[in-house]
């Protein structure tokens, strides 16, 4: 599948799926206007892409968020679940969160987001403030 | 001084009194959202406010006119050209007692108060695990049972909190109430 690639903008994060390498990353501010629009077609090809990969593919995303919205977070637990879904079929699935270490929210949100993900390794990454 | 002067002195000062530092009030878009955001930014960043609350008080912010934009009854659409839809409510942020405050308020139809005065009670009932916990549930929940994501926005508010949420309604005509969210952080 051909990797997607989106520039950040001042609300949306810059987007890297490449899915020949099976790294994808997400990176910025998340509170776009329009969620669906924005994550519904990566999404959409998360999950047309996750079924085809061999049992011994290893998958991994880093996000790199400093903000996000409610219905962004909404839109990434969803991108989280189908990852989930993959790692419980038996492909390995690694998620780097990455979170400024003096950033309370992140730190709190990335370890929301780890629970009950049982079939993802799930990193908690502190960066040191910039 | 002329009349205008004084007229408009007096509602400055009226915002003044209540802590307010900026506010904005009749439609909204999210352009406007966007542009409003980034001036509290600014002006935080200024103000050397600490990083922490700068981010819970955007945070806050965003839920808070978003809400507006989606919600308030008093709108308007059309077509100039591209299909427009604005949404009216007043948004205010300000200090007091040495904390920041974000207040939105809106028309809500008096239909639809009830469902969202049990939501405000419910969430303002939990205790910091409590509203963590219900954040959780929400975020797993199928999108289609919750309507464009209200009750998380609700509880993101309560989350970034530092006190209790507090939030009123107050009748008015043609089966409309006015609806404020005031939440410090």
């Amino acid at each position: 599948m051909q990797t997607i690639s989106i520039a950040a903008s001042e609300r949306s994060p810059e987007v890297d799926f490449n899915f020949a390498e099976g790294v994808l990353k997400l990176k910025g501010e998340s509170y776009p206007e329009d969620v669906a629009s924005f994550y519904g077609p990566i999404l959409g090809a998360l999950d047309k892409w996750l079924p085809t990969l061999e049992a011994s593919a290893v998958v991994r995303l880093d996000i790199e968020l400093v903000y996000f919205n409610s219905s962004s977070a909404k839109a990434l637990m969803n991108l989280l679940l189908l990852l989930e879904k993959a790692g419980a079929a038996g492909k390995t699935v690694v998620v780097n969160w990455y979170f400024n270490s003096d950033d309370d929210t992140m730190q709190e949100f990335g370890e929301d987001f780890s629970e009950d993900l049982d079939h993802v390794q799930f990193n908690l990454c502190a960066v040191e403030g910039v | 001084m002329g009349i205008l002067a004084e007229e408009y002195l007096s509602f400055k000062k009226v915002l003044q009194q209540k802590g307010i530092i900026f506010s904005f009030s009749g439609y909204v878009s999210e352009g406007i959202l966007f542009a409003l955001g980034d001036a509290l930014k600014q002006k935080m960043a200024l103000e050397e406010t600490d990083l922490n609350t700068t981010r819970k008080v955007f945070s806050v912010f965003v839920e808070q006119v978003q809400n507006i934009i989606r919600y308030s009854a008093d709108r308007v659409s059309g077509d100039i050209g591209k299909p427009v839809e604005l949404s009216s409510g007043m948004i205010a942020v300000g200090q007091e007692n040495g904390k920041f405050f974000v207040v939105c308020a809106n028309m809500v139809k008096q239909a639809d108060m009830e469902r969202l005065k049990e939501r405000l009670e419910h969430i303002k009932s939990l205790d910091r695990e409590g509203i963590k916990a219900f954040y959780k549930e929400k975020l797993r929940e199928d999108p289609e049972i919750e309507s464009k994501g209200a009750s998380i926005g609700l509880i993101e508010i309560a989350r970034r909190a530092s006190d209790p949420i507090e939030f009123d309604f107050m009748t008015v005509a043609d089966g409309h109430a006015f609806f404020c969210l005031k939440a410090f952080i």
